[in-house]
């Protein structure tokens, strides 16, 4: 039982870094960016193809992923959002236009083989492949019985660390300030003289930094890596973190993060197989009967 | 461009019935075949979780129709191949299936990819009176009760690669006569056709060979992290974890488990077959045991002439599925040169076609492949072992019984 409390609390961590990212975007602009499972799905892509086909070790690779997963933040507010916002669009045009460039993410990966455009990218297609072996060391510990894999502890670490920085940005610098201004009230912060472009911007490149890496640390914690670790396994969960833990919330979705992780183990092991999506699910449901702005959600009086 | 072809084919066909041409025998059908086209259409998962098998399948077949076309075609007939891709989902499957069907020209169909897909085309095919070749569905009832629950045979449908109801068995078998288990976790995805139908064997096969199965861990094949399933399957410390489950999983399950200790033998289905699966799961996979329809290094001179020419046109060794696909294109070729085809009566050259399938005796990459009397696959079983480095090794052949 012990073994599996720790199992869940790993993969509660990955879920919680994703869905960090998903609500920093929602809390600040008001627009659920559906192109974050694409970017969680870069992030272990382009580690593994520095990894794997360039050679560079893993470090320096996975600092580049995430640096290049941020740019694609950027992308994604200039193509798919910004316009929209110039034109008054509402917030669902947003979300579709998220959709089409998570698609676009997804194809170029999966068509990805040998002699095509992007085989500098990737090159096994549709297939899921892992580090090569050796290229990250993972010890084993044994404690009280009990397995530990360095990875998933390197992962638990970076997960915490990463949402405290993140929560003591948010609180006490001028970023944060002038984000949480911008979520507040959007015409405020800009008579305020808060260059809310800008500060968009930074948005979608922290958030898709952070959705980077949460994809690279699941693809050596799961040796999974591949075209569809993001739409598969995290899209529709990470909305359900972030439903449990209060749209927008920080906190909320950290704790929904480990929440969503403890309650499908838990499922697991008392219920066994299909289950488990099934009683996730239905806590998510219950949230919303019982308390639809969910664990932290502030009734939209304050965000983030 | 397609529409042009077919065009030409019509305009060939209807120029010939004209000339009242109408060549019945044997002898003289070689004639009518020239310049003709025998258009097949293949039903594969090159995307979704099958995209681990159907690109395999896709360029073993590829191979064969190049081959053939470049060497004189059927009696002089092209044979032109449409690949469609079913991204791995039955409903997508269906539809796909229904499309090429309704195109009017196909003589005959291969696929697809998944046995959970098989559930929804082959009864479709069937209707149609159209023959289909599985090429690597591998489940319970696909041939010849494609209709199940209902048990009357699809006359149309057929399959060239080895059962699980086979496979499975022999696999357990020659492990249990060279180890000796005792206990056994068997590892199924029961939301997935195949899988589950894998696991049923293991289940129904582990008995009459001493094992005790301590646990059967059924998963959803969608889960992400494997760790809670292969967690309480590791407890258990069983001698032997069976995986039977599809796509990139059983290499993860091999991979959670060593990281957990596990030491004992992994034994498997058709999922651990390809290379992909072996490469995935690294040195963490070395010695998993499977029963496979074909085994890379045979030397036979039908294995070898495929081996090297797959080498030479794609750069990489070819694995079952490739080996499976393009068997099913020499077969269908095989057949449609002894059907004494009119190329103008579609309905009519599809059951020739079919009736001409019934007797196929030819050498494959398989070995020497018939079709047994319900339109299965009647051939050796390898038993093979993954090498660590995304290769394999031969255990074992069993001949059939």
């Amino acid at each position: 039982m012990a073994q599996q409390l720790l199992n869940a609390i790993f993969i509660g961590s990955i879920y919680a870094l994703f869905a960090v990212g998903y609500t920093l975007v929602f809390g600040v602009l008001d627009v659920l960016n559906l192109a974050h499972s694409a970017v969680f799905m870069l992030g272990a892509v382009i580690t593994y193809s520095l990894v794997a086909l360039h050679g560079v070790p893993f470090l320096p690779a996975a600092l580049i992923a995430v640096v290049a997963c941020g740019l694609l933040g950027l992308l994604i507010e200039f193509v798919a959002l910004r316009p929209l916002r110039r034109r008054n669009a509402p917030p669902i045009s947003a979300l579709i236009s998220t959709i089409g460039l998570a698609l676009i993410f997804v194809a170029i990966v999966e068509q990805a083989t040998p002699g095509t455009v992007f085989s500098w990218l990737w090159q096994d297609g549709a297939n899921s492949v892992r580090f090569p072996s050796g290229a990250v060391p993972n010890p084993t510990y044994h404690v009280l019985g009990l397995t530990i894999e360095g990875t998933k502890l390197l992962i638990l670490i970076t997960s915490v660390v990463l949402m405290l920085v993140l929560g003591y940005v948010i609180r006490f610098t001028q970023l944060g300030r002038a984000l949480r201004a911008v979520a507040e009230n959007r015409r405020a912060a800009t008579l305020l003289g808060i260059q809310v472009d800008r500060i968009f911007a930074s948005t979608l490149f922290l958030s898709s930094a952070l959705g980077g890496l949460a994809g690279l640390l699941f693809g050596l914690a799961i040796s999974d890596i591949g075209p569809y670790i993001g739409r598969d396994q995290v899209e529709l969960k990470g909305l359900a973190v972030i439903v449990l833990g209060g749209m927008g919330s920080i906190p909320g979705a950290v704790l929904g993060g480990y929440l969503l992780g403890l309650i499908e183990v838990l499922a697991f092991v008392r219920f066994g197989s299909n289950i488990e999506a099934g009683v996730a699910f239905a806590a998510l449901f219950l949230m919303l009967v019982i308390r639809p702005q969910g664990l932290f959600g502030a009734r939209l009086r304050e965000r983030l | 461009m397609r529409t042009g072809a077919r065009a030409i084919v019509v305009g060939l066909a209807l120029a010939l019935t004209a000339c009242g041409g109408s060549s019945s025998t044997g002898a003289s059908s070689s004639n009518s075949y020239q310049g003709k086209t025998i258009q097949l259409g293949a039903i594969l998962s090159l995307t979704g979780a099958g995209g681990v098998y159907g690109p395999s399948s896709q360029k073993g077949m590829q191979l064969a129709v190049d081959k053939i076309n470049n060497s004189g075609g059927v009696n002089g007939a092209k044979i032109a191949l449409d690949v469609r891709d079913d991204a791995s989902d039955k409903i997508q499957s269906a539809q796909v299936a229904q499309t090429l069907i309704q195109q009017g020209q196909l003589l005959a169909l291969l696929g697809p990819t998944l046995s959970n897909s098989a559930v929804a085309v082959h009864p479709l095919a069937e209707s149609f009176k159209i023959p289909i070749l599985a090429v690597s569905t591998t489940g319970i009832h696909i041939v010849p009760d494609c209709n199940f629950p209902k048990t009357d045979p699809c006359t149309y449908v057929f399959r060239d690669s080895l059962g699980e109801e086979t496979a499975i068995p022999t696999n357990i078998k020659v492990y249990a006569a060279k180890s000796h288990p005792t206990t056994g976790v068997l590892m199924v995805a029961n939301d997935d056709k195949f899988s589950s139908d894998g696991g049923k064997i293991v289940a129904n096969t582990v008995g009459q060979y001493g094992i005790q199965l301590l646990d059967t861990v059924a998963f959803s094949k969608t889960i992400a992290d494997f760790s809670a399933p292969v967690t309480k399957a590791v407890q258990k410390h069983p001698d032997v974890i069976f995986i039977t489950s599809l796509g990139g999983i059983p290499a993860k399950i091999m991979i959670e488990a060593r990281k957990q200790g596990f030491t004992g033998q992994f034994l498997g289905g058709n999922g651990f077959n390809t290379a992909v699966v072996s490469n995935q799961a690294g040195a963490d996979g070395k010695g998993a045991e499977s029963g496979s329809a074909w085994y890379l290094n045979n030397t036979f001179p039908s294995n070898a002439d495929f081996v090297r020419n797959y080498r030479s046109k794609y750069g990489n060794d070819p694995d079952q599925f490739a080996a499976q696909g393009y068997a099913a294109i020499l077969i269908l070729a095989d057949a449609a040169k002894r059907a004494n085809l009119t190329f103008s009566d579609t309905p009519g050259d599809r059951t020739k076609l079919r009736d001409a399938m019934e007797k196929v005796n030819i050498q494959t990459p398989l070995g020497p492949f018939q079709f047994t009397s319900t339109h299965d696959v009647k051939q050796t079983v390898w038993v093979i072992a993954m090498d660590g480095h995304g290769g394999f090794t031969l255990v074992q052949s069993v001949n059939p019984s």
